[in-house]
């Protein structure tokens, strides 16, 4: 469970939509209707925040820095102060919109059934990003220009307005629905804003990281109130952490020219074989 | 934005919000939660993040003194 949800994580194909689709599957005697399971999740999503902090060390530095900086002096100068102050306006909504619909949200989470749904939406969301992506490079460029020039016309994260930061943030309550990717809400709606792929990609990293950190922090003391094997499970978000860290290296790396369609289609295609295999109990 | 009645309702806000994760976290505010009794951490802490965002963003609308 913890090498899966590393690795599903980031890659924008629900992490959270596969720990309940792939268990029933598998037949894993693992109750998801437990009341650890939800805190177990965000233990191993806490696995991932690390890797993500571990990742992005020295940014995280310069944006607590700059949040600080830019706090007491009223004032952005530079692009770490405008960087932290844009992602607190990208954060609030999701965390809005997790605390207040939190428990309508995990009544979800026991049905396979309800996250292959999810999962198709979310590939045909993948989809519908780049086709708005590929309308705004059409657009914008005359033909022939490589990809590498495609992308170059697109922006940094540091550029993207207050306004598209808050609601890239509030794409991020959708990942609460299992099958909706959290990493491909954001991204997606990153290229929207008009951002390159890669920035995209690394502000909706760094958008996740206090969330996931947040929550997981918040909801740990529940997970050892319910007498659960710890140590098991801390192996898990070890695992997870280094499934996602492995994964988010991986990533940068394929947004400087690749697009969501692949994982657009796969999850497509995963969603509709999990409701065939559900459907006929296999 | 400058203005210095945005500024003040800005911080008047962040006080507000500050208030109310105090009663959340203390256990005696109870809307919107999911029990009715005890302490809301989680809300607690979302409405002390609405506070510090609020304060922020009063000290970046309060129109600056020239040095």
């Amino acid at each position: 469970m913890g090498l899966l949800q590393g690795a599903s994580e980031l890659f924008p194909v629900s992490s959270l939509g596969h720990a309940v689709i792939v268990p029933s599957l598998l037949h894993w005697t693992f109750k998801q209707s437990d009341p650890s399971f939800v805190p177990f999740l965000v233990l191993l999503h806490l696995g991932t925040a690390t890797a993500l902090l571990i990742l992005y060390r020295d940014q995280w530095v310069a944006i607590i820095r700059g949040f600080f900086t830019a706090a007491v002096r009223g004032q952005m100068k530079t692009d770490s102060e405008r960087l932290a102050m844009l992602l607190l306006v990208g954060t609030i909504p999701a965390a809005v919109l997790g605390v207040f619909l939190e428990s309508r949200i995990k009544s979800l989470f026991a049905s396979p059934y309800e996250a292959a749904i999810f999962l198709i939406a979310n590939g045909m969301l993948m989809l519908g990003f780049e086709m708005l992506r590929r309308r705004a490079e059409r657009r914008a460029l005359s033909a022939g220009v490589s990809r590498a020039e495609q992308e170059a016309h697109f922006a940094s994260a540091e550029r993207i307005s207050f306004r598209a930061a808050a609601v890239v943030g509030a794409c991020q309550a959708l990942a609460f629905l299992p099958g909706i990717s959290r990493s491909g809400v954001t991204i997606g709606g990153g290229l929207l804003a008009g951002l390159r792929h890669q920035e995209a990609a690394r502000f909706s990293f760094l958008l996740a990281t206090p969330v996931i950190l947040g929550a997981g922090v918040l909801e740990i003391p529940q997970l050892f109130a319910s007498g659960v094997p710890v140590a098991e499970y801390v192996a898990s978000a070890v695992l997870s952490g280094i499934a996602a860290y492995a994964s988010a290296r991986f990533l940068l790396r394929y947004f400087r020219s690749g697009r969501l369609d692949p994982y657009g289609w796969y999850c497509i295609a995963a969603g509709l074989a999990s409701l065939a295999l559900l459907h006929f109990g296999l | 934005m400058k203005s210095q009645s945005l500024a003040v309702a800005l911080g008047a806000l962040g006080v507000i919000f500050i208030v109310i994760a105090v009663l959340y976290a203390v256990g005696v505010l109870q809307l919107f939660a999911s029990t009715t009794s005890g302490p809301h951490y989680k809300h607690a802490v979302l409405f002390a993040v609405l506070a510090v965002a609020s304060l922020v963003a009063a000290n970046f609308a309060r129109p600056k003194t020239a040095a």
